[in-house]
């Protein structure tokens, strides 16, 4: 058998699976017709085995070096990217994610952090005069005492949506962070955690002995349950990642890191969600000219949609199909 | 015998997947400078899509007044953050590990066991750019740990246990042919019986692919090393050109029969439907179209008990 023959004989069908390939790289999976795909799929197997016996045969090197890479992007045609479906989009958020929150040390963890330092540097900024400039800056301090000087009901009602983008560009981008930089041993998570527990917790405390107080407060009420969990969630999920690389639980620490970062992302996405439905709130409903009781109203029931998300469907039940 | 080298050592960049096939072969990771064109491409991209984003959404909304263009400024953001986390996530789940630039550049994310990435490991590694990106946006944390790892694998792709490859395409060129005269005679010559052992064609191979590029005095100095045992063994009279014989010996070994091939064990290359499979006996009826390869026994060499 002559190698120039073998090769003169397999050419064809090397070719025809190249064609294939620059087809599937253009198009959509759905539209692949059948019969394509078998044939594709028939090609590419007698392709994988000229190439385990190409040595036996004596293949020169750049002929070896052909098969490799064709192999290599027959291969990723045949098996590709799972795409989102919304029925697992659905179980992940609705069934894996609460499930998994109600047993997370973590979580409990970033909470305590999150509302230890948030009602101790209220407390500072109440009592302790220079506490808040000497934290957030005098300039923030003039800035927010101006922002709520006037009434709820006088603020300009016209810049709404463009509000309601910033808050989510602007509050999940910080979440979103906060999950990355988690991932430094769990230190970077806790330190931003701090920060924004701090920042916040130092306006609130600076602007309760203000007369500025009541319009603060009735601006913040109904969008805070969703926002101010967003921040701890996301800091939960980023802790996850990044204490699995110090407690790996028996796994390699690249191990430890890849389950727990699985874990982490579809509660850094829930994070995400309630920041979008916080700065739809807050865009919408917290600066609307409407009795403080609607606003109320409205804190009241998304903690209780937040309490029925954490307790209602994060109770330990059994597995579901 | 296997097509791979043995050992998990890694001496250059590639890196060895097994298939579902049981078909090992080599892909070869990208590293940083690899994949620093296609960031920048899609950096660019992603800042032109912001633009024009802006300009339709504000040429849009301006038709519905002052709240119109603040809810088209209140999309654009919504954009922007879409466009800073999700857009390597989104377009690698859908696009099977590819965003624009690495299209362009050919360079795919696959996961470390050479499974396509599924929509959660490209959300998550695009993500953490995040930390990947610190300090300052320059990307040293990513730098430094794709240095330390034999994957080149930033943070994110840790995380997701991904890596990044390159997708190389190569059309066939088919097998280097010898045309000069003098070498075709010389083919004459060699014994009818020789068989090239797989390092000696491999080496022939090689050099034959190279030597083109030296110049003759050059291919005598390197072709000799070899040439002279080969003639010494052939019997060949002293004098003869060693880069001719070399030539001679891999025309021999690639192109010309070979005779001495009786122990040929199953031969897969036989063509699925292709008119050599004509060449096959009609003993094999469980052949199926491109389905066992293995099925079919060469007949050429006379081998048939």
């Amino acid at each position: 058998m002559k190698v120039s023959d073998l090769l003169q004989s397999r050419r064809k069908d090397w070719s025809e699976l190249e064609m294939l390939c620059i087809q599937f790289e253009s198009k959509r999976t759905a539209s692949r017709e059948p019969e394509r795909l078998t044939r594709f799929a028939a090609l590419y197997r007698s392709l994988c085995a000229d190439l385990a016996l190409a040595e036996a045969y004596q293949l020169p090197p750049e002929v070896t070096r052909y098969l490799h890479r064709l192999v290599g992007r027959a291969h990723n045609q045949l098996y590709r990217s799972h795409e989102f479906t919304v029925s697992t989009w659905a179980r992940t958020l609705l069934y894996e994610v609460p499930q998994q929150l109600f047993h997370d040390g973590y979580l409990r963890l970033a909470f305590c952090i999150f509302w230890g330092a948030f009602l101790l540097s209220a407390m500072l900024a109440t009592s302790q005069p220079g506490f808040a400039e000497a934290v957030i800056g005098a300039e923030q301090i003039q800035m927010m005492e101006e922002m709520y000087d006037q009434p709820i009901s006088e603020m300009s009602q016209s810049e709404r949506g463009a509000m309601l983008g910033f808050y989510v560009f602007n509050n999940a981008g910080i979440g979103l962070r906060c999950f990355a930089f988690g991932l430094v041993f769990g230190v970077g998570g806790m330190l931003v955690t701090f920060y924004n527990a701090v920042s916040l917790g130092t306006v609130f405390g600076h602007m309760s002995t203000l007369k500025q107080w009541e319009n603060f407060s009735e601006f913040v009420t109904a969008h805070g349950p969703f926002e101010l969990t967003a921040v701890v969630l996301s800091a939960a999920a980023g802790m996850r990642m990044g204490f699995s690389l110090i407690n790996t639980g028996g796994l390699r620490r690249i191990a430890a890191l890849q389950r727990a970062a699985t874990q982490a992302t579809p509660v850094a996405c829930v994070g995400v969600l309630l920041f979008v439905m916080a700065a739809l709130i807050e865009a919408y409903v917290s600066p609307a000219p409407i009795p403080y009781g609607y606003k109320a109203g409205v804190a009241v029931l998304s903690a209780g949609l937040l309490m029925f998300y954490f307790v209602g469907l994060g109770m330990p039940q059994e597995e579901r199909p | 015998m296997g097509v791979m080298a043995p050992g998990n050592h890694q001496l250059d960049t590639s890196i060895e997947i097994v298939t579902p096939e049981n078909v090992s072969f080599r892909y070869h990771v990208a590293g940083p400078f690899r994949r620093l064109p296609a960031f920048i491409i899609d950096v660019i991209l992603q800042i032109l899509l912001l633009g024009l984003a802006g300009i339709a959404l504000l040429s849009v909304f301006s038709f519905f007044g002052v709240t119109g263009v603040f809810l088209g400024m209140g999309f654009w953001f919504i954009f922007w953050f879409i466009l800073s986390w999700f857009y390597g996530g989104l377009f690698e789940t859908y696009w099977n590990g590819q965003t624009p630039g690495k299209r362009l550049t050919r360079i795919r994310v696959i996961a470390t066991d050479g499974q396509p990435i599924n929509g959660l490991q490209a959300v998550l590694r695009n993500l953490l750019r995040a930390i990947d990106s610190q300090p300052f946006f320059l990307y040293q944390f990513g730098l430094f740990s794709a240095l330390m790892n034999n994957r080149f694998q930033r943070l994110g792709d840790l995380a997701a246990g991904t890596m990044v490859i390159v997708e190389e395409r190569e059309w066939f060129q088919g097998i280097l042919t010898i045309d000069e005269p003098e070498a075709l005679r010389l083919t004459q010559l060699i014994p009818a019986s020789f068989q090239a052992s797989p390092s000696l064609a491999r080496a022939l191979a090689a050099y034959v692919q190279r030597r083109l590029a030296f110049p003759i005095p050059r291919r005598v100095e390197v072709a000799r090393h070899l040439a002279e045992p080969l003639a010494r063994r052939f019997g060949l009279p002293e004098g003869i050109n060693p880069d001719h014989l070399l030539c001679a010996v891999y025309q021999h070994a690639f192109i010309t029969e070979k005779s001495a091939q009786a122990d040929t064990p199953v031969s897969p290359f036989q063509a699925t439907d292709s008119p050599v499979a004509t060449a096959s006996p009609p003993v094999n009826p469980q052949k199926e179209d491109g389905e066992s390869p293995f099925a079919a026994i060469p007949t050429s060499e006379g081998s048939q008990p």
